[in-house]
């Protein structure tokens, strides 16, 4: 049951990281590889925070930095720059149940300015779920970029073909 | 001098339509820096630029004649392209290692700039698919995963159809408005309808120019990181502003 849970999620990240990657016209070479690095990076999140209790923030940096790795590797195979593979395999990671929330709350708030109990409720709402959502893109960014500047010299000659 | 160098004016002007595309369709700053300056250097030239959001200056140099060129150039507003990318980053290697003449380079980027994209159904299909994911991934069940595919394809159909029109941050509002009110369907039926409406609207989450402002401010190119979260930033709010329309529509039924 764990395995197909940890698998289901990795098929589904798979799916939205090809997806969400159309959208911005990357080669047709380099899709496989956005499919298994975004389902590599979405299955490490899911198995630290469900089996290792780690919470959303350190799981997401660890999950973007192997996807990163992942680019510097894959990179050189399909000669595509790191970004073309992580950007699209980062994106099925971006905290959309708490973007929602943010907003969710912040018109509750708005609505229950004569409700003093219900305001703050809805105020800490508001900031708690926009820190994480915030903090959580940073880390991704940053995450994957890491590699960049632990492997320089690959990463800005992964599109030369001369070796 | 060199008599087969290629001339300083013309490798200016290829520099300065390379560079201007190059950031226009969403490449991060330092990428874009490096590949220009590889190309003047294979033409044993030199260059200096900076590089801002909207407007671009540069200065390529010649060591041997004491000449320069400058040019400010506006940067286009493109559909952002990993293809591209790919594809005008390795050439500046190519155009590095085989030492190309200018009239082939200029023939090989305009082959390249020339190239069709994906066909938009085809993009408009694997987005609804990824959108439907992403509704599994938060918790949705199948019935929500349903209506998220459904409502995807009608928020994006309407992105693609208005994008040429109308304004950038109005296409941004409506889409996200249609999208969540599609999802909002959902909450008819006995599901996951609060997963259904948050993930409607994330196909409009601009990935990346977030993600590229990150790197551009970790990289030390602050001004155009800022100026991309910013883009983003405004962007985000609009898909706020059309999800929480459809939240006032229907937020009796949430609570």
């Amino acid at each position: 049951m764990i395995a197909m849970d940890i698998l289901s999620d990795a098929f589904f990240a798979a799916i939205a990281g090809i997806g969400f990657g159309a959208i911005s016209d990357p080669p047709l070479r380099a899709f496989r590889y956005i499919a298994l690095l975004a389902a590599t990076g979405h299955m490490c999140r899911y198995c630290l925070m469900a089996y290792a209790g780690f919470e959303i923030a350190g799981a997401s940096l660890i999950g973007a930095f192997i996807i990163g790795l992942g680019s510097i590797w894959f990179g050189k195979k399909v000669y595509s720059p790191m970004t073309v593979l992580y950007i699209p395999a980062l994106l099925p990671m971006i905290p959309g149940k708490f973007a929602y929330n943010m907003v969710f709350s912040l018109i509750m708030f708005l609505q229950s300015i004569d409700h003093p109990v219900e305001k703050v409720k809805y105020m800490e709402m508001f900031f708690s779920n926009t820190i994480i959502a915030a903090t959580v893109v940073f880390l991704l960014a940053v995450g994957a970029t890491l590699p960049m500047f632990l492997f320089p010299k690959r990463a800005t000659s992964l599109t030369r073909h001369k070796q | 001098m060199d008599k087969n160098k290629e001339p300083l004016v013309e490798v200016g002007e290829f520099i300065a339509e390379y560079t201007s595309h190059m950031m226009g369709c969403g490449i991060h700053t330092s990428r874009v820096i490096r590949s220009s300056k590889r190309i003047a250097e294979a033409y044993s030239y030199h260059m200096h630029i900076s590089v801002f959001q909207k407007s671009l200056i540069l200065t390529l140099h010649d060591s041997e004649t004491k000449e320069y060129h400058n040019a400010v150039v506006d940067i286009p507003a493109l559909p952002i392209s990993f293809e591209h990318n790919s594809e005008l980053s390795a050439l500046s290697w190519e155009t590095y290692d085989e030492r190309l003449s200018l009239k082939a380079l200029r023939e090989k980027y305009g082959k390249i700039i020339a190239a069709p994209s994906i066909h938009p159904l085809f993009v408009l299909l694997l987005v609804g698919f990824a959108n439907a994911s992403f509704c599994r991934l938060f918790g949705g069940d199948w019935i929500s995963t349903g209506i998220v595919f459904s409502s995807t394809l009608a928020g994006l159909y309407l992105k693609q159809r208005m994008s040429v029109h109308l304004n950038h941050y109005l296409v941004f509002i409506l889409s996200a408005f249609i999208a969540s009110l599609c999802a909002s369907t959902s909450l008819i039926f006995d599901t996951t309808s609060d997963t259904a409406l948050a993930t409607s609207v994330l196909f409009l989450v601009p990935g990346v120019p977030l993600i590229n402002g990150v790197i551009d401010i970790v990289e030390g190119h602050t001004l155009t990181g800022f100026a991309r979260l910013t883009q983003a930033s405004l962007l985000i709010v609009c898909i706020a502003i059309g999800l929480a329309s459809t939240l006032f529509l229907v937020k009796d039924s949430l609570i």
